[in-house]
């Protein structure tokens, strides 16, 4: 704790540079969080997309529940489908109803008749969808298919897109943070020269003279990324009716305490290791003690 | 006890600083290691601190080999040595108080027991009443005694000064050799202390080594010193 108060003393006595290098700390942690919350966006959104009727098969007017029946059967024995829904007309004109409920002129005049009977067809794997989509067609019932082949695949495409984008960015703002703390702790050895060589001839060990450079350091990440979670986290706050409605029915909203916590946890330890890295770097660079 | 065995130190520019320096100092002695400027004194303080290393020989203090001493263990042997420096090296941003606790500092003393011995050092070299100013505040006689305050703080059992009445009144650097006289009694620390201050070293009356182009010429107990 003594440790803990001299430092901040030192830093009371140069703050500038001291809150550069929290800035630029802060700033690389705040863009890490936001990376880390596309990255696990994405995950939501994969995961919600992938447990969507990747199929549905809409079938001509005439066509008996019977055979519809008979038809996901088949396709249940094909192995390739991990669950078959059936959508009634009635169904359809409920769904229809619940999504145009603030629109009444499209309510009008719309019966159960007008709406084709159609199953949902959740496949086990998304490599499967292209073979069962050809078994679902080759039924003379079936009118039409819909299914978002693509869009699974363009998903993950993106996320692993964002997710090397990100690691790229971050790892070079991180880069740029060691720097500065390299140069910050650098420029405060220079300044502290004469109390070092005094230290140093009173019998000071090197590991008493470096200790505080090393907290200096790890000050410097822990402050940045505590920074950087807390504009995340009010960031997120924020926008979150934004987020929430250009999702639209992916619920992501609200996010658990917990996980702030342990991204707070995550960023301290690793920003602290960046800054107890720098001193190291600059200790060995510029403490010249015999 | 300080042993020099045949310790030469030469500089990597080629310059002879000490060469074949045989000498013994016991506890508690008081020595004035005198000579022209150059002439080796400062070097010879430097090698007990391990500050530079000689080029042969040995050196020991209390029948250790301190050339022997692995580096992370000098820190330890310069607890036993208080060092008063040219150019006192006082930190200008510390109170005279902060810079007399730097080697209590080190050895992590609680602050409570430094509190206690700044205060009772300060008191033994007249400085009580200076312990929150700065060094900028201090006269010339001040600041040497507040480095001397800071060199004995961590009570060591040898005290080098380097020239600590250089840039001295007459009076005032009588007081300061007076001050390193008590200390050497009272406290029974051996004191070296370097000087071509003819007057001082002729009115103490101590043992007198004389350096001359880095070798002994005379060593002589309750000595003078002729400059010319």
């Amino acid at each position: 704790m003594t440790q803990i108060k001299k430092t901040l003393k030192l830093l009371r006595r140069s703050p500038y540079q001291a809150l550069a290098a929290m800035i630029a700390m802060a700033f690389t942690f705040f863009i890490a969080s936001i990376f880390i919350f596309l990255a696990l966006g994405g995950q939501i959104v994969l995961k919600y997309v992938e447990e969507r009727p990747t199929i549905s098969a809409f079938f001509k007017d005439n066509t008996s529940e019977v055979r519809i029946n008979e038809i996901s059967t088949n396709l249940r024995d094909s192995g390739l489908a991990r669950d078959i829904k059936y959508v009634s007309k009635e169904e359809a004109l409920a769904i229809y109803r619940e999504r145009f409920k603030d629109d009444p002129r499209l309510l009008e005049s719309v019966t159960a008749d007008y709406l084709p009977a159609s199953i949902d067809i959740y496949v086990k794997k998304p490599q499967d969808i292209e073979e069962i989509s050809k078994l679902v067609k080759s039924q003379q019932e079936v009118t039409d298919i819909i299914y978002p082949k693509d869009v699974a695949e363009q998903l993950t495409k993106w996320t692993k897109a964002i997710r090397l984008g990100g690691i790229v960015f971050v790892a070079t703002l991180m880069a740029i943070s060691f720097l500065i703390i390299i140069m910050v702790v650098g420029m405060r050895i220079a300044l502290r020269r004469d109390e070092i060589s005094i230290m140093n001839l009173v019998g000071a060990t090197k590991w008493f003279i470096s200790r505080p450079f090393f907290i200096e350091g790890a000050l410097y990440g822990f402050v940045g990324a505590s920074i950087a979670v807390f504009i995340s986290y009010a960031f997120l706050l924020y926008y979150s009716p934004n987020i929430q409605a250009f999702l639209g029915p992916i619920q992501v909203f609200p996010i658990s305490p917990v996980f702030f916590v342990y991204l707070w946890v995550g960023e301290v330890l690793v920003a602290a290791a960046i800054g107890i890295l720098g001193a190291a770097i600059a200790l060995y660079r510029y403490l010249r003690i015999k | 006890m300080i042993q020099f065995e045949s310790v030469t130190k030469k500089y990597p520019n080629g310059q002879i600083a000490l060469e074949d320096i045989n000498l013994k100092i016991e506890d508690g002695e008081f020595v004035f290691v005198v000579g022209a400027s150059g002439a080796g004194k400062s070097t010879l303080l430097k090698l007990i601190t391990r500050e530079a290393r000689p080029t042969q020989g040995k050196i020991l203090i209390d029948d250790q080999d301190i050339l022997r001493i692995p580096e992370s263990k000098i820190p330890v042997l310069r607890r036993r040595i208080g060092t008063i420096f040219q150019d006192f090296k006082l930190l200008l941003n510390r109170t005279v108080f902060e810079n007399v606790a730097v080697p209590l500092e080190v050895l992590s003393q609680k602050d409570s027991h430094i509190e206690k011995e700044v205060s009772a050092v300060l008191e033994k070299v007249g400085l009580l009443e200076k312990a929150n100013s700065f060094p900028v505040q201090l006269s010339g006689g001040e600041i040497q005694r507040t480095a001397i305050a800071r060199a004995i703080v961590a009570k060591p059992v040898v005290l080098l000064a380097d020239e600590p009445t250089g840039d001295l009144d007459p009076k005032t650097a009588r007081e300061v050799v007076e001050l390193l006289e008590k200390i050497n009694k009272e406290d029974k620390t051996t004191v070296l202390m370097a000087t071509h201050n003819e007057s001082i070293v002729n009115h103490f009356k101590k043992r007198v080594v004389l350096l001359k182009k880095g070798k002994i010429e005379k060593d002589v107990k309750e000595g003078n010193y002729d400059a010319d």
